[in-house]
């Protein structure tokens, strides 16, 4: 403990900063544990809730097909409820489902108050009204008994009462007795068959956990890698910084060390004893690091299922991560000491014993070589040469400057590539509000209404092509709510089987003009003829309105109203259909900016984890540049340097350094960005395009300029801060 | 020696307080260096009353810890006293701002190290040049750079002037370092032993280049443990306990 105190007492703030960049890294490192923690708050929350192996939202059926439904083959349970959407006072949108007491899939757990059992009583998620409050849903007046999950849950009667009673049933949970993917399929195909005998089909693509497993985990699993791999860059800084240290903590005590070896001292131990030095302070690192990992991780991953999945998971602890990243942080201080630790014993013990600070200017090939370059100012000289006296740690500089410079230029290249992408992937469409029908299922007449404005009706859902989740959209040949923009082929016609598909979507899944293709409506599989391709920036097959619906089950039938009258919005215009909701265009892009702004704000505080320990771990450099070059500053000083000049040669040598980060920085950035777009491309089988953040480049560069003058302003004023001679005295 | 080097004397510079012999360029009273505070106070010097004439060689000596070098540093600017005055060529040099000591430094005084302090990355001749472009001398480049020729050339070390402070020895160093201190032509040099890291043949001729400097005007001062080197000095301060134990004649008087 004494010897730890001496180390520390010896360089107090380099170890440090070491210390606090190698914690923040550990700590970065944490993130990987996000889909670990992401994956058991699902889980949770499904056992919680008792959700099932199979989630169906389905047209209306009545109560007297429960028997067939629960006869069917494979079923451990199933259940049935009503799950309607209905509007606040305020107009705002909420999903109020059947609380049936008995129930034991998809049922409701309750975090404070209680249950409702009374026809005027309702339970509302966290952060909603308070318990005892009062509110009125579709008109019909609520009191608050208890917070529950995600949705809205009231009795049987009182749902029926705000759906206008309507006393039929709209949603399936069904147990299975296997979950693998092939039985779940067939499963669903039986339960589709049987609603078809009750007059009901599946308003949209059934959900099916496979294996326990939610469809949500592919997609947090996508961010979770990114993220991980950010926090990856940030635990290579940290260890390269520890490297710097480490080797500086050791190459300080070459001469202690050759005294040691000249008294008869073995090297294994002494070797051991700087190891151990290192490992202390990646110890000490560990400690605080890994709990501030968990902390990390839980926050990413609470405001990543709080915005993408509804939820608030517990804290939970990933151990492997926690062990894996201990063992690696270890392991990799233990190799840079040893390296550090041979190095400076194995040097002959007449030279360990003459020089302190390792090797001397001009010993080696390129020290001479730029002893050459006799022009400009002697200190500018002086510099240039300080550069390449060490070019590692020049290197490492320039690393850890183009690190923070990467990471600051990548978020607003992802954040404005995601924004144009959103508003790009709505120029296609020309109308002014939209209408959706509030519950599942065609419930509108696709027949044009007669409005003095003009409206189109059509269809709006989910499918499956490829395997991959669709929007399958319904439109009239003549359309005038959609510009196809079509960059190949032809646009469909009416009471055909054309589809059109949008071309990122088509050329990744290798689809092509005159395949045809299979899609995967609510209602079953059915097949299209491809004959364009449209380019929409999203993943959308656009087919008839008359043969969708038809496809659907429900022949004639359709579940939007688009308005191209700005002011349809209004009470007067789309609102005048019952139990639909309207959005505008800015409202699709509002919902799309609060996404982007999720998704960055992750990405964007793991950035600022990285640039955090790039700074740390270049303050550190710095920090180790004034510790060996600390007589040179005081000689030059007592040769008449003034703070000034001492402040102008740093910065002359730390401004190269500077520029050449910052332009590997934006490289790094803008590939970087680029990398990142393709995986979420290819990983999504869409276009999003590349848009580089270069309106922040300008900022970015002032930034990185400022710090690094500030720094060398920091690092001057912590050298002349003793006096000159208690300096030069340390050196005699 | 020193008047052929090509930047004038310090005699001939009109900035030069009073120049006439025997009136003292250094008046140190009450000087006192202490470090730390209360029982952890450390007593560098107390109490020193001293004077040096234009011209002069004074040896400072004594044992170790007895303040010789406290007392150099005070001398050179290169540290501030707790209390007393320093008065230098007419200024007082103790309460001098960091940026004026700076300039003061480059101007009027010469240090001489025991470890050279050299900066390793400049070459001999760079070295050298450096102090007159610190001390923003405004001679063009070239000028500067053959009068820093020309101090090496003092030192014997013309030939040796692209060298590294690697490339050179200990006594090589110490005689560019001695041309560094020259080169500003200052009133006065602090040299604190400036043969300790020397061997005996070298030590001789820096002493020798040293002693010229006086002869050409220039006082200096040099702290030694060599009782022999410090007996070719006009006076020799013996140092015990941080305070002037006596004050002798030296050989040169």
């Amino acid at each position: 403990m004494r010897a730890a105190l001496r180390h520390f007492r010896r360089a107090p703030g380099r170890i440090l900063a070491s210390i606090l960049a190698l914690t923040l890294a550990v700590g970065a490192v944490g993130v990987v544990a996000i889909p670990a923690v992401s994956r058991d708050a699902i889980r949770t929350a499904i056992n919680d809730e008792g959700i099932g192996d199979i989630i169906a939202t389905t047209t209306p059926f009545s109560h007297a097909a429960l028997a067939d439904l629960r006869s069917i083959d494979g079923l451990t349970h199933l259940e049935i409820a009503s799950d309607r959407s209905a509007n606040l006072a305020d107009g705002s949108d909420i999903r109020l489902v059947t609380f049936m007491p008995g129930h034991t899939l998809d049922r409701l757990t309750i975090v404070a108050g209680r249950a409702p059992s009374h026809i005027d009583e309702v339970v509302v998620p966290p952060g909603n009204s308070p318990i005892g409050e009062s509110l009125a849903i579709n008109g019909v007046d609520f009191t608050v008994v208890g917070h529950g999950t995600t949705v809205w849950w009231t009795s049987e009667d009182a749902v029926y009462a705000v759906a206008g009673a309507d006393t039929r049933f709209n949603r399936v949970v069904a147990q299975a007795e296997r979950t693998d993917e092939t039985s779940l399929q067939a499963l669903s195909e039986r339960l589709r068959s049987t609603l078809g005998d009750v007059g009901a089909t599946y308003a949209e693509v059934p959900i099916l956990l496979v294996d326990g497993r939610a469809p949500i985990e592919d997609a947090l699993e996508q961010v979770s890698l990114l993220i991980g791999l950010l926090g990856v860059v940030a635990g290579l800084v940290a260890l390269v910084l520890l490297a710097s240290t480490t080797n500086t903590l050791i190459t300080e005590r070459t001469r202690d060390v050759a005294v040691m070896r000249a008294l008869g001292g073995r090297s294994r131990p002494i070797r051991r004893r700087l190891r151990r030095m290192a490992l202390g302070i990646t110890g000490v690192a560990l400690v605080l690091g890994l709990p501030l990992g968990i902390v990390i991780s839980n926050l990413i991953a609470r405001l990543v299922l709080k915005e993408f999945v509804g939820i608030t998971p517990d804290t939970t602890v990933d151990w492997r991560v926690v062990a894996g990243s201990a063992v690696a942080t270890l392991l990799g201080a233990r190799m840079v000491a040893a390296r550090a630790a041979r190095r400076v014993s194995s040097i002959p013990l007449a030279d360990a014993l003459r020089d302190r600070d390792g090797i001397g200017f001009g010993r080696r090939w390129h020290h001479r070589l730029v002893t050459r370059v006799s022009t400009g100012r002697l200190l500018s000289r002086s510099a240039l040469r300080s550069t390449m006296r060490r070019p590692g740690r020049s290197i490492a500089m320039v690393t850890q400057i183009a690190t923070a410079v990467g990471a600051t230029v990548l978020i607003p290249g992802l954040a404005m590539s995601i924004d144009r992408s959103n508003v790009d992937s709505l120029k296609p469409w020309l109308w002014a509000a939209e209408a959706t029908t509030a519950d599942p299922g065609l419930a509108l007449r696709a027949v044009e209404p007669d409005s003095p404005t003009y409206e189109e009706r059509g269809i709006r859902f989910w499918g499956e092509l490829s395997e991959l989740e669709v929007e399958v959209v319904g439109l009239i040949e003549g359309t005038k709510v959609f510009d196809p923009r079509l960059t190949e082929g032809r646009w469909i016609t009416d009471g055909s089987r054309d589809a059109v598909v949008s071309r990122g979507f088509a050329t990744r899944e290798e689809i092509e003009i005159g395949e045809r293709i299979t899609v995967e409506l609510p209602s079953g599989p059915h097949m299209y003829d491809v004959v364009g391709l449209s380019d929409d920036f999203v993943r959308a097959v656009y087919i008839n309105r008359t043969t969708l619906a038809a496809d659907a089950g429900v022949p004639g039938g359709a579940n939007t109203i688009w308005s191209t009258d700005p002011a349809a919005d209004t009470p007067t215009g789309l609102h005048r259909y019952d139990a639909v909701e309207v959005r505008t265009l800015d409202d699709v892009l509002a919902e799309y900016e609060t996404g982007t702004k999720a998704l960055v704000a992750v990405f964007g505080a793991i950035a600022a984890i990285v640039v955090g320990v790039a700074v740390l771990a270049l303050i550190s450099s710095m920090l180790v540049n004034l510790y060996e070059r600390r007589h040179e500053f005081a000689a030059l000083q007592a040769i008449g340097a003034r703070r000034r000049t001492l402040r102008g040669a740093l910065i002359r040598e730390l401004l190269p350094l500077a520029l050449v980060g910052l332009g590997m920085g934006i490289g790094l950035g803008m590939l970087g960005t680029r990398g990142m777009i393709c995986f979420f491309e290819s990983a999504n089988s869409i276009d999003i395009g590349v848009v580089d953040g270069t309106g922040s480049l300008p900022y970015v560069a002032v930034a990185t300029v400022a710090s690094v003058v500030l720094l060398g302003r920091l690092i001057v004023r912590m050298a002349t801060r003793r006096p000159v001679a208690a300096t030069l005295r340390g050196a005699a | 020696m020193l008047q052929s080097c090509v930047l004038p004397s310090a005699a001939s510079d009109p900035l030069a307080g009073n120049t006439s012999p025997g009136h003292p360029l250094v008046s140190a009273r009450s000087l006192t260096r202490i470090w730390g505070k209360g029982s952890a106070a450390q007593v560098g010097i107390a109490d020193v009353d001293l004077d040096i004439v234009r011209g002069e060689v004074l040896a400072i000596v004594g044992p170790s810890g007895s303040g010789k070098s406290t007392l150099g540093a005070l001398l050179a600017g290169i540290d501030k006293p707790t209390s007393g005055s320093l008065v230098v060529d007419g200024q007082r040099v103790d309460q001098m701002k960091p940026d004026a000591l700076a300039d003061w430094r480059s101007r009027r005084v010469g240090i001489v190290f025991q470890s050279f302090h050299l900066l390793p990355t400049l070459t001999a001749v760079e070295n050298v040049e450096l102090s007159l472009e610190l001390g923003r001398d405004r001679a063009k480049r070239r000028v500067r750079h053959r009068a820093a020729l020309e101090a090496l050339n003092l030192v014997g070390m013309r030939a040796s002037h692209r060298k590294l402070p690697t490339q050179l020895s200990g006594g090589e160093q110490q005689r560019v370092g001695i041309a560094r201190a020259v080169v500003t032509r200052p009133s006065f040099i602090v040299a604190d032993e400036p043969t300790g890291a020397l061997d005996q043949a070298n030590g001789h001729i820096v002493m020798n280049l040293l002693t010229g400097l006086a002869d050409a005007g220039t006082t200096v001062v040099f702290i030694t443990h060599d009782l022999e080197l410090a007996a070719t000095a006009h006076r020799i301060v013996r140092m015990v306990d941080g305070r002037i134990d006596s004050i002798t004649n030296g050989g040169r008087s």
